[in-house]
């Protein structure tokens, strides 16, 4: 592959990464929320990937081990992220995060 | 008492001894400084000649007025705090006595202080108690801070000097193992004589010294029984004690010396023309006072420092006496106006006869107490005329306030007891106080006519003349001129019959309109003006300096603190309300903080770098 397609794939992992922050800080549903997180998250786990595969056959498998380690802890977070969301939904009747104010002194 | 009266035979049979006892209380070890052989803090007690003879009149002066007090106070309020005070102010005043260095004897120094100020101030609820009690806290106060300078000077001057490493590593005591560690040759004189000066300026201030001399007359504000034993016997004495104690431990200076006989010389005078024209009972006797403890100083600044103290032990019988004699008029007719008192002599025979031999201590008329000792001050500082060209002027005016002694004091005791009845007709009867009240005064009477006759016992001889040996003074006892106690007797005699004329069976004397000596009445009624000038000082540059320095501390110190306050308050309240508690802000702050990072690394850091070359 050459440099120019490292380039196209960087952008696209800025991308992610500006789409995931948008999501955060405009979206209210606490589980969009989730899902911004996780596409801000993939950006850094393509990046892990792109830098496994160039150049080819140099730093063996670290990169890959990484990608795979990620993706389970993306899962983990996903799973207290929702066990989050019903804990607020039965303690609130909502899952809208501008209505979970506690954090306030 | 009976403790403090054993001691002191035990210090006439075998006199010079000095029992001292004492534990370290802080040691600093050796160190550069002002104290290169290290610095010991010391509490413990002496009994030396000196002592001994202050403890006998602390002792029984203290345990009579206690006894009377059962008598004169017994319908007063507040009757816990009066003997909570007394108390603490005997047992501060026996450590005061018996206290081994300067620091020890400073701290109950102190103490004596304060509980003259709340003793004086007992009945707080008068005004003019009240300020009476503040002017004695803030003049001694005045003294208080010159002594503790001179404290200080002594000891920077001494530090090193004396043995087993210096004065400061054996914690400042008057005697160590029996021998006295002061004065030691060798100290720069200039730096001595300030120290002494600081001293006296201590002394002045607590004995009531000129000019510090304007508390004590507005001290008889608080309880007779107080003024006896604080106001006349123990308390003010204390400052003549230190004297005499510093004049034997320490040394005086010629110079010293005569600025006590100065101060001394013309207190006495001084404060005896004030007590010729006052008509309260208690001020004259508080002037007398004054003028007494003036005698007691110019010996002690003659070098005969245990005559003024034996001038002191006569001085507290006779004068806790009068002072309770003077209580007993005051406990039975309600008034402290001389001229509104008169024929209680028929009502309260005992009382007269107390006052009247208290009287004649006090005008020195053999062979009652105050002349032995009055007229042993009288030779001791004749005898030393010749040192001191200067000596002479105050001599002759402590020789002359023996005439007016003796006519204020029989003034007083007409003005009283003679005559028909009150000048007052409103006055209730007189009666006789209870027995509590007439036992100190028949002891005190006792002692009053033998005390100076104890200068008679061998031991008690020996006590005033061991106790002078220290300071380097000869210890020849001033021998008793005759010609000199003849004139002096005579002035007493011609003071005593000039009261007589005046004021004897009833007489009021009153001075015309027009008399050219009326101006000099209003000015010794005005005390010199100086309570005024006092005032006027204290109103026109003490009172815009505090205000000053109070609006210092209000507004710049307490400004700048509460400014510092005010700003990490309002500031925390606005960082405050950035806390919503919403996670989606909370991820804003996050997002805001890695953009500020990247344009830090990527856009300042190169310029930066490139700017200032990176190393």
């Amino acid at each position: 592959m050459t440099e120019l397609a490292l380039t196209g794939f960087l952008g696209l992992s800025a991308a992610l990464v500006g789409i995931g922050i948008f999501g955060i800080l405009t979206r209210r549903n606490f589980i969009l929320l989730l899902i911004s997180v996780e596409i801000a998250m993939n950006a850094a786990i393509l990046n892990f990937v792109y830098f496994a595969a160039f150049p080819s056959g140099t730093h063996g498998l670290s990169g890959q081990a990484i990608t795979v380690v990620l993706i389970g802890f993306a899962a983990t977070e996903v799973a207290v992220g929702l066990a989050i969301v019903l804990a607020l939904n039965r303690l609130k009747g909502t899952i809208n995060v501008a209505r979970a104010t506690e954090l306030k002194l | 008492m009976v403790l403090g009266v054993l001691i002191a035979f035990g210090e006439m049979l075998s006199p010079g001894t000095y029992t001292n006892v004492q534990i370290t209380w802080l040691h600093l070890p050796p160190a550069p400084g002002p104290f290169p052989n290290g610095f010991s803090l010391v509490m413990g007690t002496l009994v030396d000649p000196i002592s001994s003879l202050m403890l006998v009149v602390v002792t029984v002066v203290g345990f009579l007025v206690m006894l009377y007090s059962i008598g004169y106070m017994h319908s007063d309020r507040g009757l816990p705090r009066y003997y909570a005070e007394m108390s603490l102010f005997l047992a501060a005043m026996t450590g005061l006595v018996l206290a081994n260095n300067l620091l020890e004897f400073f701290l109950f120094w102190e103490l004596v202080g304060v509980c003259s100020y709340f003793l004086i101030g007992f009945y707080y609820e008068k005004p003019s108690a009240a300020s009476a009690a503040k002017e004695a806290f803030l003049v001694t106060r005045i003294g208080d801070v010159l002594f503790l300078l001179g404290i200080f000077l002594y000891f920077s001057t001494y530090a090193t000097a004396g043995p087993d490493g210096g004065w400061a590593a054996n914690g400042f005591v008057f005697a160590h193992n029996s021998v006295p560690f002061l004065p030691l040759p060798g100290a720069n004189t200039t730096t001595l004589t300030i120290a002494g000066l600081l001293i006296l300026g201590g002394a002045a201030g607590k004995s009531a010294q000129f000019p510090l001399h304007v508390w004590l007359p507005d001290a008889m504000e608080g309880p007779t029984t107080v003024s006896a034993l604080i106001h006349a016997a123990t308390m003010v004495a204390a400052g003549v004690y230190l004297l005499a104690v510093a004049s034997v431990f320490l040394g005086f200076t010629p110079t010293d010396q005569l600025a006590i006989v100065a101060v001394g010389g013309f207190t006495a005078f001084f404060a005896a023309t004030m007590a010729v024209v006052h008509p309260d009972i208690k001020r004259v006797i508080a002037y007398s006072t004054i003028s007494q403890l003036g005698y007691m100083v110019l010996a002690i600044g003659a070098g005969f420092a245990m005559v003024g103290l034996y001038h002191l032990f006569t001085h507290a019988f006779f004068k806790a006496l009068l002072f309770l004699a003077a209580g007993s008029v005051i406990h039975a007719v309600g008034t402290q106006d001389l001229f509104r008192m008169g024929g209680l002599k028929k009502h309260m025979r005992l009382t007269a006869a107390a006052f009247a031999i208290g009287g004649l201590a006090l005008a020195g008329i053999p062979p009652f107490a105050g002349f032995w000792s009055k007229d042993d001050i009288l030779a001791s500082v004749y005898s030393q005329l010749g040192t001191h060209p200067l000596y002479w002027p105050f001599f002759v005016l402590a020789f002359s306030a023996v005439f007016l002694t003796a006519y204020y004091i029989f003034r007083a005791w007409f003005l009283a007891f003679s005559g028909d009845g009150p000048r007052d007709p409103t006055l209730p009867a007189a009666h006789e106080g209870p027995w509590v009240m007439q036992v100190p005064l028949v002891v005190l009477s006792a002692f009053a006519v033998v005390a100076g006759l104890f200068v008679f016992v061998p031991g008690f001889q020996h006590l005033l003349v061991q106790g002078t040996v220290l300071g380097g003074i000869p210890p020849t006892y001033p021998a008793t001129d005759l010609a000199l106690s003849s004139i002096s007797v005579a002035l007493g005699l011609g003071g005593i019959g000039l009261a007589w004329t005046l004021w004897g069976n009833g007489r009021v004397f009153s001075l015309a309109e027009t008399s050219p000596v009326q101006p000099l009445r209003r000015l010794l009624l005005n005390r010199y003006y100086f309570k005024a000038g006092y005032d006027a000082i204290g109103l026109r540059a003490v009172y815009p300096f505090a205000r000053a320095t109070d609006f210092v501390d209000r507004f710049v110190i307490d400004g700048t603190v509460r400014g510092l306050e005010r700003m990490f308050g309002a500031g925390s309240d606005r960082l405050r309300s950035i806390q919503s508690g919403l996670v989606s802000d909370y991820a804003a702050y996050v997002v805001a903080g890695l953009l500020a990072l990247f344009v830090l690394l990527l856009i300042v850091g190169p310029y930066l770098l490139g700017r200032f070359g990176g190393g």
